[in-house]
């Protein structure tokens, strides 16, 4: 009897199978950095406007990254793969408080709208920045400050501060459901994201994932880089 | 004769709420006066940094100087009693922490007179100039009510 290589089913302890490619963690971890960076350039860095307006632009340039892997990235950072409709994330929450989760080998239900609000308000913090400025219009502006109204700033440099607010609380919520079901659930989703490795279980959406390449994900961030860069340069803004 | 009394009483309580208000409004016109000055000093400074206008020294010299003689006058300019009125944007954390407070027009004074000797091109400007701008930002994030 010789068992075919790889078989989830033959879970012997300790057997792992891929999870995450390289490109995908590489990326989750470098917006981790950026998004405590944004917050740190703007609590301590009042002296360096341009570390917090660059943090900005690597932001940016990471959100579009990912926009592009989620189409043509490995199985787990497709979009296709987990986004799912509102009743099936329902579904999964009511499973979960019900104590029987579903496992997911890449973003569960409710994690991949969490993945997609994190995404999506990043995203917003960081074009809102590039029209934002400081209360005086003394201190720091973004590049597209100059051609704007003065209400215009003044709305962006609002919904900044508010968008930051919602990132905190979605960050909070983001850390706690992963803390739980690392240590609580002992579902090492922890360091699934840092490895790439989860362990062999039955899972709902794959066995195993697909890695995409490091070329592909090399053309995405040039993509990514030229649009953000690109942009602001070519509409005349200073960086 | 009661009346007399009575009238001068009335008259000196007045007077003495009216002066009282009097200081406290003094000294929040005038805190509001000196900042107005600061931020109109700063405006070519900004253009210069952002590299919409020319170096000029004297400009730059003008409003670290302004920097350094506010500091030194806005200290004494937040009492106790102008916590309130005058349409004031002072948030009462102000009080709360005083010393802390104090500390940044400390700073501000010492930063600025070091940049005014730093500064002598446009290269040192942008060089020198953001640490001094820091200290408004520090005290404004944390002391003063945001317009939205």
């Amino acid at each position: 009897m010789n068992a075919p290589v790889e078989k989830p089913s033959a879970s012997a302890a300790g057997a792992r199978t891929l999870a995450w490619d390289g490109p995908t963690r590489l990326f989750k971890w470098s917006l981790v950095l950026l998004v405590f960076d944004g917050w740190l350039s703007n609590t301590v860095g009042g002296a360096y406007p341009a570390w917090h307006k660059w943090n900005g632009y690597l932001a940016l340039t990471l959100i579009l990254f990912r926009v592009l892997w989620g189409f043509v990235g490995g199985s787990t950072a497709r979009f296709t793969n987990f986004i799912a409709l509102p009743g099936r994330a329902f579904a999964y929450l009511r499973a979960t408080l019900a104590g029987r989760p579903q496992k997911y080998l890449g973003h569960n239900p409710l994690g991949g709208w969490m993945v997609m609000a994190l995404l999506g308000l990043v995203g917003l913090q960081a074009v809102s920045g590039l029209f934002a400025a400081d209360e005086d219009r003394l201190v720091i502006d973004g590049p597209f400050v100059k051609f704007v109204s003065d209400a215009t700033v003044s709305f962006a440099a609002k919904w900044h501060h508010r968008i930051f607010d919602a990132i905190e609380i979605l960050v909070l919520l983001h850390v706690a459901a992963n803390l739980f079901a690392t240590f609580v659930k002992r579902e090492p989703l922890i360091q699934g994201m840092a490895t790439g490795y989860k362990p062999v279980e039955p899972y709902a959406d794959e066995a195993r994932a697909r890695p995409g390449s490091w070329a592909a994900a090399a053309v995405c961030l040039a993509i990514a880089a030229a649009v953000v860069f690109g942009g602001i340069l070519a509409a005349g803004g200073r960086l | 004769m009661k009346l007399v009394f009575r009238t001068m009483l009335i008259t000196a309580a007045a007077a003495i709420a009216i002066s009282g208000a009097y200081a406290q409004s003094a000294a929040i016109a005038k805190r509001k006066d000196i900042l107005k000055g600061v931020g109109d000093a700063t405006k070519p400074v900004a253009a210069m940094l952002k590299g919409e206008a020319p170096f000029d020294n004297a400009k730059a010299q003008k409003a670290l100087a302004t920097y350094a003689s506010a500091a030194k006058e806005l200290k004494g300019l937040f009492p106790a009693d102008s916590k309130t009125g005058g349409d004031t944007a002072a948030l009462p954390k102000i009080w709360d922490e005083k010393a802390k407070f104090d500390a940044i027009f400390d700073k501000l004074a010492a930063d600025a007179t070091a940049a005014a000797g730093a500064i002598k091109d446009e290269a040192s400007l942008k060089a020198n100039f953001g640490k001094v701008l820091g200290n408004c930002k520090a005290c404004h994030d944390d002391y003063r009510a945001k317009k939205s």
